[in-house]
């Protein structure tokens, strides 16, 4: 397991396009859309989080679109499915390192963003955990859809996967919707938390699924 | 329950003002659902003829 | 013995049989149902005293909307079946049924969207019923475009149920956005459980457009579904006598 942990974070480290390139192409979204609104007006606050959400989207959506290539082109994928089938444990570990070097990275930029952008400490409480979770769960469907697409272009990926983040998405802008008002929104975050914990055991599975029905 | 719910033919056509908007859906739909089935019949008919050639 | 029986319905060759048989018996039945409702609703039913006639678009409209759905859940239905089972003819089914459920969706929002002009006063709205429409018409796209990019179909057939599965997630989703969000589609006309909110002059019709419309789409599914069991099974001898 551990050793598991170390190849695929070195796999994804060792190439610096692949996890340095993603979160700067996240400032740089962030970055981009002060420009097109007005500076310092009530504007960019009122849209800030869905920016917030659609940029961490389009992030993780370029930084997964080759995600199981390089492994299906040389074989890795293969020698997991024979090597007493630790298929499963390998995509699981693997979708925990991209949420680690990419998914926590942003979730702090943004953080950081939705603090200055709001002036006010306590949108740490709605930008932080929210960013943490909806990452890992668009993380996952990514992977999925670009499973699915394996070989077929990251485009055919995105286009499958984007319908399926629709829920995440509404729940994400129910939670700005409910800060904005003034009420709880920890229930609507654990709600949120649940459904990543079910997402993070099924989706690992589906894809050695779709892995191996690609490899027959 | 069966009365007719206009005066006469054109006012039947025009609905009020509001016939274009009727018409048009009733002919997109029922355009796109004549289409759908000519093309399925065509595509059957096209593989009864490659069977009927072999 | 029960194996058997259910195997030999599942085959390819006993469904082109039976659906033969009852093909015409739906086609003719539900085209006078759908020309009779339409006559019905369009001229003889009394105008809303809301929205005037404009309300009549109802007749076209709703039976497309409902039948979007309907066909993405029998989708999932028969992804589950093939997934499971194994079954070959639940793949063909659901590759038969994409396009049309595509078609539904598209006309559920040219007829909506039309419908929009005089009632919202604009013809398109970002409000939920309409974008989860509009997102489950893509989610038809999506398949037909992964299903198209395999050139073996027996791999895009389990990829094809894979994704149908997890995508009927978005379904409880779209069929309750009108209840769950403050828009301004209104809610569903008719539900199984409460009183109907419309009046029964309205309804009668209403219900006879979405069973004729039904019986049509069911057809072009059989029809549909034809053309993918003689293109996928041709080779097979059983396919020259039924043809």
């Amino acid at each position: 397991m551990t050793d598991l942990l170390k190849i695929e974070s070195f796999k994804l480290r060792k190439k610096l396009r692949a996890w340095l390139g993603p979160i700067l192409i996240f400032l740089l979204i962030m970055i981009s859309f002060p420009l097109t609104v007005e500076l310092a007006s009530d504007e960019l606050k009122n849209v800030f989080y869905s920016i917030l959400w659609l940029s961490s989207l389009l992030t993780v959506m370029v930084s997964l679109d080759s995600i199981f290539l390089e492994d299906f082109d040389d074989g890795t994928l293969e020698h997991y499915l024979i090597l007493n089938n630790s298929l499963f444990s390998m995509i699981l570990i693997k979708i925990f390192i991209y949420w680690l070097l990419i998914g926590i990275p942003i979730s702090i930029l943004g953080t950081f963003f939705s603090i200055s952008t709001s002036g006010d400490f306590s949108s740490f409480y709605i930008a932080f955990p929210s960013m943490l979770i909806s990452s890992y769960i668009f993380i996952n469907l990514f992977a999925l859809g670009n499973s699915l697409s394996l070989n077929k272009g990251s485009a055919l990926g995105a286009l499958i996967t984007m319908p399926l983040l629709f829920p995440v998405l509404i729940l994400l802008g129910k939670i700005v919707l409910n800060a904005n008002f003034g009420f709880e929104i920890s229930n609507l975050l654990l709600l949120m938390l649940g459904v990543l914990l079910i997402i993070i055991v099924i989706i690992p599975f589906i894809i050695s699924f779709v892995v191996k029905t690609h490899l027959e | 329950m069966f009365k007719f719910a206009f005066t006469d033919l054109n006012q039947f056509i025009y609905m009020e003002g509001h016939g274009i908007y009727v018409w048009s859906v009733f002919s997109i739909v029922i355009i796109s659902l004549v289409l759908a089935f000519i093309f399925y019949n065509k595509q059957l008919k096209k593989i009864k003829r490659k069977h009927s050639n072999e | 013995m029960l194996k058997k029986l259910y195997h030999q319905f599942a085959s390819p060759k006993t469904y082109v049989v039976l659906v033969d048989k009852i093909y015409p018996i739906i086609f003719y039945t539900s085209l006078i149902t759908y020309v009779f409702a339409l006559i019905w609703g369009l001229a003889f039913a009394p105008s809303d005293y809301m929205q005037g006639n404009s309300y009549r678009i109802i007749y076209m409209h709703v039976p497309a909307s409902f039948l979007s759905e309907s066909l993405y859940i029998a989708m999932a239905i028969a992804a589950a079946i093939f997934l499971i089972w194994k079954v070959k003819l639940a793949a063909y089914i659901i590759k038969a049924i994409a396009p049309i459920g595509a078609l539904v969706a598209f006309l559920a929002l040219v007829s909506g969207s039309i419908w929009g002009i005089p009632t919202w006063g604009t013809w398109w709205q970002w409000d939920a019923r309409v974008t989860s429409t509009l997102i489950l018409f893509i989610m038809y796209l999506g398949l037909i475009s992964l299903h198209s990019s395999f050139t073996n179909y027996e791999k895009a057939d389990k990829f094809i149920s894979v994704l149908v599965l997890i995508g009927s997630v978005n379904i409880p989703i779209i069929k309750k956005s009108v209840d769950w969000w403050n828009t301004l589609h209104q809610p569903a006309s008719i539900t199984l459980t409460d009183k109907p909110s419309i009046d029964p002059s309205m309804l009668y019709p209403l219900f006879l457009s979405m069973l004729g419309f039904s019986g049509l789409i069911i057809c072009l599914v059989i029809l549909s579904s034809k053309v993918q069991i003689f293109n996928r099974e041709g080779n097979k001898t059983w396919v020259k006598y039924h043809v």
